[in-house]
Parts: C-alpha cells; structure tokens; sequence
C-alpha cells in the first residue's frame, strides 16, 4: 500500500511540472487554437538560457525566471509577429509546417552554437538541497521536487487569475471564440495573439528554468516533453487552464503507478491509451468546451 | 604466317600492355580517397555523432598532414604513400538519428559521392539498417565505436569492425566481479538487477549480461527495460530498491542516467556495486558534470582501454591536441579513441591495398596484421576473424574515483600497474554530498 502511496505521490510531484510544460501550449493551441510544434525548441531555449545565466554570471536558475521570462516573452512576441502573423489564415497545414521549420531552426542554431554536448546545471538553490527528504506516514517526498512543485501550482494560479479573472484574460477567451465579434468591442486580436505567443514562450521558458534542476540541457530535450504536453492539453480540453492542471497529474500518476505493476515500456502507452479513452466519452477533454 | 606473326605479337603487347596499365592505373588514377561519413549529428544521438565527427576531421587531419614523430599509421609523411600521396576527403552527411535517413543517405553516397568506404553510423541500430545497403553495394563499411555483437555475427562480407564488442565488453565486467573476491573483494555480492534502455545496442547488452550474469555466480533478481527518452524512472528505482540487488547494472544513455541519479537520490536507492556499460560513462560531459557533485564516485564499467595509463602515452597525447582543435578544447572519451583507431586501421588498409578497388581494400582489410605499438588505445593489436571483428579488441574495467577520473581495476595486471584502491560499497548519497568535489 506504502508503494502505491509513493507512486501516486511521485507521479503527482511530477506532474506539476509536466502541467507547467503544458500550459504555454494550452495559451497557443488550446485557446488561440495555433498549432506550435516547436513548443518544445521553447522549453529547450529556456533550459539553455537558464544554464548560461547560471555557468557565465552565477545567477540560480530560479532568479533566471525573471530575466528569461521576459525574453522569451519578447521572443514569442518575435515569432508570432515575424511568422505565425503571416500564415495564420492560411491552411492548417502551412501552420503546422512553419513550425516544423522553427523546430529545426532553433534546434539546429543551438547544435551549432553550442555542439549537442550535455551540460548540468551542478551548483543551485535546488541542487544544493538535493538530498533533503520530508518523510510522512511512510511517504517520502523529495523536498528540490516538492519545492519545484509548489512553484509551479503558484504559477499555475497566477495564470488561471489572469486568464479567468481579468479583462485582459476575457479579451484573450474573446479573441480565441470570436475573433470578429471580438474587433467590434474594441478588442485588437493581433495584438492578442501577439501576446499569448509571448505568453505561451514564456511560461514554457520558465519551466524549463526549473527543469535544468533535474534533467541534462542538451538541444533534443524539448521532444521527450512536447509528446507529453500535446497528450495533456487534449486530455485536459483545449483552453482549458484547470484541465491542463488536472490531466498533467492525471498523466504524471499514470506514469508511475504503471511501472510499479507492469513493465516500464507500458508507461506512456498508458497515458496515450487514457487520453483515446476520455476521447470516447469526452472527445472535448475532461474541462474542454465544443 | 608472317602477318599472322605480326598480328599475334601486336595482340600480345596490347593486351600485356593493358594488363600492366590496369595494374598501375588505380594507384595513379585516384585524385583523392572518398570516405562517406553517415553520422547522428542531429536529433537523439547528436551526442555521440559530433564526437565521430570530430574524430573524422582528426583523423583527416592526420593522414593529410606530416606529422614526421606521430607514430600512428599514416602519421609521418602526407596523404597516402601507396596512392601517390592522395589525400583522404570524409563526406559526412548528417542522418537526424533515423535510421531510414541514414539509409538514403548512403544510397547517395555510393551512387552520387562515388566514395570509397563507407563508415558510420556510429550506432548499432542505425548500422544494422545501412549493411544491406552496403553489402549489395560491395564497398567496404565500417563502424569502429558500433558495440552490437549481431553487426559481425551476421557474416557481412563488406563490414569491419576494429573495437570490441558486447560480448567482450560485459563480459569483462563479470569476470571483474566474479574474480574481484579472491583478490581482495567482496564475497558476499550474490544478486543483479538489470536495468536497461530499449534499443538494440541496450538491449543487447541486457541479454548478454542476462546470460553473463548467473556464469559469473549472480542471481538476477530484476530485470527491468525503459523507454529512451523517460521524463522521470522514479517508480523504476521504486522497484529497484524493493529487487534490493547487490549489483545494479545500468546501461542508459546520459540523460536518463541524469534523470535515474535524480530518482535515486530522493529515494535514498544505493546498490553496493553500480557497473555500467557504456551510455553515460563514456560520456565525457557526463564525466565531467560528476566532478562537481561526486555523482559518479564509486561507479564502475567497461572500457575498451585503461584510460588513465593509456593517458600517459605519447601518441595518445599528440593526438588529443590535434583532437582539441576541433573539439572545441575537449579531450578524446574513450569513443573517440575507438573511432580515430579505427579510422586510422582504415587508412593503413588503403595505403596497403595501394588501390581504391573495392576487392583490393577487402583483401587488404583480410590481411592486417596490426600491432599494439601503432594503437593509440589498449587493444592488443587488430587482426580479424573470418566475421571480420577484431580479434584483439579487449575490455577493461574501469571505475570513477573521488577525483572523478576513471581508473584501471581489471584485467589485474593493467591494475597493478594503475595502482587504484577500488572504491567499494558504493557511497551513499550523503557521503558524496559531504566529501569535498575535484572541480568544487
């Protein structure tokens, strides 16, 4: 019982930080419904920027939220403007493949500028704590994971009050459901989509600066996260900031508590298997509107 | 008749003729030596495919430039004496990690590059797709760092393979930990868990050690397989802990060893004896990224060399400056050493074979006879068997000390020689945290 326990809680530790790779996802697909392929190449340019600010000027990659943020709010921004604008009303496809070409793009520049060596982020807040554990009722939580956890389920918040609770998170729900109706109440949807790329990089930039705490920074590691994240959002339902919440727990615990009673290879097999199921049922997700 | 006379003697000297210029010909005939070059430098394995390449360019580097005191084939003089002194030319094309690629890419490089010896694909996966390609083609390939037992078992006719295989390489990891007790080891290490990556070169060495294992006195007690590519292996070490195996042998590649090593320090999972099998521990950035956390003190595995005695080598030390110059300062790991040896084999077969004829270079392969003194890595020399690998490639155990380089602990000789206390039980995580860091 112990061991299901831990699984269940290994799994949920772990899928708040798949719930925060998700949600910028959430922002570009689910809600201003634009395909973004390289979202994982975001995540990538997040873990290499938090590594460089914390090998070249000493800054912990959980102050490196800031600064990075920004900057691949900035970039979004960039990318949304100078590309997505441009085929957004195009065919489906033309989208899809533009940001093929981005994932390449980036993921090449980086092989280029910084080979595809492995580098580790050794010396931070939450490396330096990387042996601490809380132990309760036999469950040990792992105290760097916990802390990464909790920070994201703020975050989380943070965005859910933004995009459920402010006029510019209605203008944005207003954009994505009508974009026309949207323009006659004075609403400009570029300028909206402008900024939930921006908003979209962001978050994914800021994940990736608490992820270099547990996981190698090389030019493919957004792939392993971008399968997972595109399962959440459809599972979790297309816009939805408290689904993607909810299906990235729902995926992290699938995960593990699969390879405590079956051999490893099920464990994403599981997940995917979990998503056609809800889709039977619930073809919109589990928080999903049609 | 007189006519006839003539007419024989004219026939005679033109055939005799041509049969001399065809014999000359080659050697005269080639501008330079076409070596096509099919590597991961892209996607998945990128890691491991800019190691090869930049083992390539040390190796063109080498053959094309005089390095009158470098004493390695093809280090003195320039280009290829047996070919009028053609340079060598890698055409290295990368395949994004996708075996299907590499095998259109080949295609191109025989039909459209017209090279003369194919190497790659640096991974035993994506090679075992291009030998057929190859084969049907008839040009030699060869993949020198390729660990799969099953490249050679097939009986290619046209593939090589100068490194040695699993079958050697675990193996040496066994014999190390079944002769470990009557010299001075422990003696009560009884079970193995076995905990592996899912594509052919991991799953390879699972069943080798699977086979290996109970040989050598161990019980396995688990035997687990993981995606390439897991996001967390957190209810794996669950399980592992629960197996509670003496000796955890793990073959995973860098990424998940970070992952794994992140899992198993929340869990608190310390095996006695952690041995692995190339992925990460032949990672020089790996190693490295372990000296500032002491993350991989006490961690053995196999080596195709000593690393720290073959370190003091002169011809080891020349070629990692010249390594260095395209490696962006980083030094040779021990898969780079197998690829520019076995780059360097290849050399000194087309210097002998003195021709680019496909026949002539196998004939030429057929015949080496190499000695250890022309070897930049601990092999015993290189000589082939009738599956064409290398008889006299060896394994050697390794293991990470304190210091956080890789030192000699078996065959016992070589270790004698190391002088290295093996680090035994491996440390517990708290320890590493409190014993002080080589690059702290």
């Amino acid at each position: 019982m112990t061991e299901l326990a831990q699984a269940i809680v290994n799994g949920l530790q772990m899928g708040f930080l798949y719930a925060l790779v998700a949600v910028g996802l959430t922002i570009i697909w689910g809600l201003m419904e634009m395909i973004n392929f390289a979202h994982g190449e975001f995540l990538m340019l997040g873990m290499f920027g938090a590594w460089g600010l914390s090998a070249g000027l000493g800054l912990d990659p959980l102050l490196a939220i800031v600064p990075l943020g920004l900057a691949m709010f900035g970039f979004g921004v960039l990318v949304y403007r100078s590309l997505m604008r441009r085929v957004q009303g195009g065919d489906p496809f033309t989208q899809i493949f533009a940001t093929i070409g981005l994932l390449f793009l980036l993921q090449n520049a980086v092989v280029a500028g910084f080979t595809s060596d492995y580098r580790f982020v050794g010396d931070s807040l939450l490396a330096r704590l990387s042996g601490a554990k809380l132990r309760l009722l036999g469950i040990t939580f792992g105290v760097p994971l916990l802390a990464a956890a909790g920070l994201a389920l703020l975050l989380f918040l943070a965005l859910y009050l933004l995009i459920e609770r402010t006029e510019f998170g209605l203008a944005l729900q207003a954009t994505s459901e009508d974009r026309d109706a949207a323009r006659l109440v004075g609403i400009r949807p570029q300028r909206m989509f402008a900024i939930a790329w921006g908003l979209g990089a962001a978050l994914v930039a800021i994940a990736g600066a608490i992820l270099v705490n547990f996981f190698a920074v090389y030019p493919q590691v957004g792939l392993q996260f971008t399968v997972l994240a595109y399962a959440i959002v459809a599972l979790g339902g297309f816009g939805s900031i408290l689904g993607t919440l909810l299906a990235a727990l729902v995926v992290g615990v699938i995960q593990s508590v699969t390879v405590v009673y079956l051999p490893p290879a099920f464990k994403d097999a599981f997940v995917f298997a979990s998503y056609l199921l809800i889709g039977l049922f619930r073809p919109q997700g589990l928080f999903g509107r049609f | 008749m007189r006519r006839l006379l003539v007419a024989m003697l004219a026939l005679v000297s033109v055939v005799s003729g041509a049969l001399i210029g065809h014999r000359v010909a080659p050697a005269a005939s080639v501008s330079e030596v076409l070596i096509g070059s099919v590597l991961p430098l892209t996607g998945n394995f990128a890691s491991l495919g800019q190691q090869y390449l930049w083992a390539a360019q040390t190796a063109e580097d080498i053959v094309n430039t005089d390095y009158a005191d470098l004493q390695v084939p093809l280090g003195p003089g320039k280009g290829f004496p047996g070919l009028g002194g053609a340079p060598i030319k890698f055409i290295v094309r990368d395949d994004q990690s996708r075996g299907d690629q590499a095998r259109t890419i080949v295609e191109q490089l025989i039909s459209v590059n017209k090279v003369h010896w194919i190497n790659g694909e640096g991974t035993s996966g994506s090679t075992s797709i291009i030998q057929p390609v190859v084969e049907s083609a008839g040009i030699p390939l060869s993949c020198h760092p390729c660990a799969s037992p099953t490249l050679t078992e097939k009986g290619m006719k046209w593939f090589w393979r100068t490194g040695p295989h699993d079958k050697v390489m675990v193996a040496s990891v066994f014999s190390f930990l079944k002769e470990w007790r009557e010299h001075g080891g422990p003696s009560d290490l009884k079970t193995v868990a076995l905990f592996t990556c899912d594509n052919l070169f991991c799953q390879d060495n699972r069943k080798v050690a699977a086979d290996l294992a109970p040989k050598a006195g161990f019980q396995v007690v688990l035997d687990l397989t993981t995606k390439t590519g897991a996001t967390t292996l957190a209810s794996e070490v669950q399980r592992l802990q629960a197996a509670n195996a003496d000796v955890l042998f793990l073959v995973q590649y860098t990424a998940e060893t970070t992952v794994f090593q992140n899992d198993a320090k929340r869990a608190g999972f310390t095996p006695k004896v952690i041995a692995t099998s190339n992925g990460a521990y032949s990672d020089e950035t790996w190693l490295q990224a372990q000296k500032k956390t002491n993350g991989g003190s006490g961690w053995l595995g196999r080596d195709p060399t000593a690393i720290d005695l073959t370190h003091q080598r002169t011809s080891w030390k020349k070629v990692n400056e010249i390594y260095k110059k395209y490696s962006r300062g980083q030094n040779m790991g021990e898969l780079a050493m197998r690829e520019i040896t076995g780059l360097l084999w290849m050399a000194d077969v087309i210097n002998r074979a003195r021709s680019v004829e496909p026949a002539a270079l196998a004939r030429a392969a057929r015949e080496t006879n190499m000695g250890p003194e022309q070897l930049i890595i601990d092999y015993k020399g290189i000589k082939f068997d009738d599956h064409q690998q290398n008889t006299l490639a060896t394994g050697v155990v390794t293991q990470i000390g304190w210091d956080g380089e890789k030192h000699t602990l078996w065959p016992w000789d070589l270790a004698s020689k190391a002088g290295f206390k093996p680090i035994f039980p491996n440390p517990g995580w708290q320890e590493r945290d409190s014993t002080p860091k080589p690059a702290s």
